[in-house]
């Protein structure tokens, strides 16, 4: 099919280039002329504005950092839409501003599906995210195909903005979960224990996961290249305390991890991968 | 001089009566024309209305959208007031919030002070309330005198923003040290210990301090009955973590805290004292 793709940074770029290579038709803009330089090589048309791309399309996708960025991306999108489009949004909103623009959309004729995604750049390259929807059910059918080029695990969590809830309640585990495995890695190293040996020894018990496995090995090799960058954790976590704030819903763990995010920000750590959260944890105490 | 007083709930009405007494002409509007009928003051229609016939304008609401709606709404204080008067803002609201609305006022000529106020409801009814003001210091020098009525304390923090930042800083502080008392005394009551003894006790050493005397006695007696209401809080809280995601601030504690008072809300104590986070320790 035709699909219009908006936002090509770390993750838009290589889901665009697995659309392309699931043998559909493209048209690709992103705000900075450079980075759709890669798609037009692979073959995608490129276009001068998100209005312009989702002209005559069948699908649009974006992939961008922010509500005010996906609202004004729709809003365009809407602007010149054929009836019956399907807007998928895979960028992490908070989940009110998901169903604010769904509505919104709905106005305009056009169908919208929430789906963020886990599973970062590797995820993204290799086509194996993990895809978290909200929508209707004939949306979601009609973007299913091309979602399928994306990712592996692809779920329809509910209406509207139920895409966004799961991927709040992701951000919660991951984050915390990124934590807890640096400040592991800092207890083993100051109790003296070598830190790739603790994480072998985990692997094979309760504490196994993919964040032991992969953000763990990353923090052995001292590989801070985003990835998913810190700020961004800190933004997710943000969306997520601010849901618990309105609906008044105790979250201490999460409350303390969005902290230690927000203070990778203020120590400039901002734009290094969220397990560079090692670095802070060691300055503080006192390890180099 | 002619003085316009917009927000007369627990705190606005003494400190609208504090300006009065001291012979001024008082002008008010009120979203509920019922709290505003018993005042010796004018009464007007809208807020533009009011700010048409004074000199200087305070204003005690709730949120950002209060303030924001009361200076710039459709019936706004900027449709009224003359250029070279000035709007002295009590209101806790976020300080972003407070730049926002002082720079569109400033576009009419019309200046601005943010004047969020400490010391609660007794502290406005005795005219002690800590009064932390950002501003130019001109405006300021033209209303002292008027928040030297309100307040024994006050001192400029800064440009525009600040005081709200100064306000901030306080709440932080200030609900922080209430969690401490609780925590303190629901340790003691899960020890068996008896608790009145306990805030006795540290009453007297290094923990003493304003919170544990007056927040602790609350708990200690069970007496949740507002103060202020642990809502508004809830609200200045959520003011204080925008704050720092928007510096990179890190604030743990207070981000803890927050999430008390979250749990709080969800057991519909919100309008009890903040001493009820005794009571979301205390949920089983």
């Amino acid at each position: 099919m035709q699909i219009a793709f908006i936002g090509l940074g770390i993750m838009g770029r290589p889901m665009a280039l697995n659309l392309l290579r699931g043998g559909h038709r493209l048209s690709v803009w992103a705000r900075r002329v450079e980075s759709m330089q890669p798609l037009l090589a692979a073959g995608a048309t490129g276009a001068a504005s998100a209005g312009e791309a989702a002209r005559g399309a069948d699908l649009v996708i974006s992939m961008v950092a922010d509500a005010p960025d996906v609202a004004e991306v729709m809003r365009a999108v809407a602007g010149g839409a054929a009836p019956g489009l399907v807007a998928v949004d895979m960028s992490t909103i908070a989940p009110a501003a998901a169903r604010r623009i769904g509505e919104e959309l709905a106005a305009a004729g056009v169908d919208f599906v929430d789906a963020p995604v886990s599973g970062g750049e590797a995820g993204a390259v290799a086509g194996s995210l993990s895809i978290m929807a909200g929508g209707s059910e004939a949306a979601f059918a009609r973007a299913l195909s091309a979602l399928q080029c994306l990712g592996q695990s692809i779920v329809h969590v509910g209406p509207s903005g139920a895409g966004q809830v799961a991927k709040a309640a992701n951000q919660i585990v991951t984050g915390m979960g990124v934590l807890a495995v640096a400040e592991a890695m800092v207890f083993a190293a100051k109790n003296g224990v070598d830190r790739a040996k603790m994480r072998e020894a985990l692997l094979g018990g309760f504490a196994s996961s993919k964040i032991l496995e992969n953000h763990g090995q990353r923090m052995i090799d001292r590989d801070f290249k985003p990835g998913f960058k810190s700020w961004m954790h800190a933004k997710d976590l943000d969306i997520v305390m601010q849901t618990a704030h309105e609906l008044g819903l105790c979250l201490p763990g999460a409350a303390v991890a969005g902290q230690m995010f927000n203070a990778m920000v203020g120590c400039g750590l901002g734009e290094e991968d969220s397990v560079a959260v090692l670095k802070l944890l060691e300055a503080l105490s006192g390890q180099s | 001089m002619n003085l316009g007083f917009i927000g007369l709930g627990a705190m606005g009405r003494p400190m609208a009566l504090h300006l009065q007494a001291a012979g001024h002409t008082l002008h008010v509007w009120a979203r509920n024309p019922a709290s505003a009928a018993d005042l010796p003051a004018t009464v007007h229609a809208t807020p533009t209305a009011l700010g048409a016939a004074c000199e200087v304008v305070f204003t005690m609401v709730t949120s950002s959208a209060d303030v924001e709606e009361v200076a710039l709404g459709a019936a706004g204080l900027m449709h009224g007031m003359a250029a070279g008067s000035l709007v002295v803002d009590c209101s806790t609201i976020a300080p972003a919030a407070a730049r926002h609305i002082a720079s569109r006022l400033g576009e009419r000529g019309i200046d601005m002070l943010d004047a969020p106020v400490s010391g609660g409801p007794q502290g406005a009814a005795a005219a002690t309330l800590a009064i932390m003001v950002g501003g130019t210091a001109a405006a300021l020098a033209r209303a002292r005198p008027l928040l030297e009525k309100l307040g024994q304390r006050i001192v400029h923090v800064g440009p525009q923003g600040a005081g709200q930042v100064a306000k901030a800083c306080n709440q932080i502080i200030m609900v922080a040290a209430i969690e401490a008392v609780a925590e303190a005394l629901r340790l003691a009551g899960a020890a068996g210990v008896d608790v009145g003894k306990v805030w006795q006790a540290l009453s007297g050493g290094a923990a003493a301090s304003r919170v544990l005397e007056v927040m602790g006695r609350r708990m200690v007696e069970g007496d949740f009955a507002a103060g202020i209401e642990a809502r508004l809080h809830h609200k200045d809280f959520g003011l204080a973590l925008e704050a720092a995601r928007q510096s990179g601030a890190p604030l743990l504690l207070a981000a803890s805290v927050a999430q008390q008072l979250n749990a709080l809300m969800a057991l519909g104590l919100g309008k009890n004292d903040t001493a009820a986070l005794l009571r979301v320790l205390e949920t089983k």
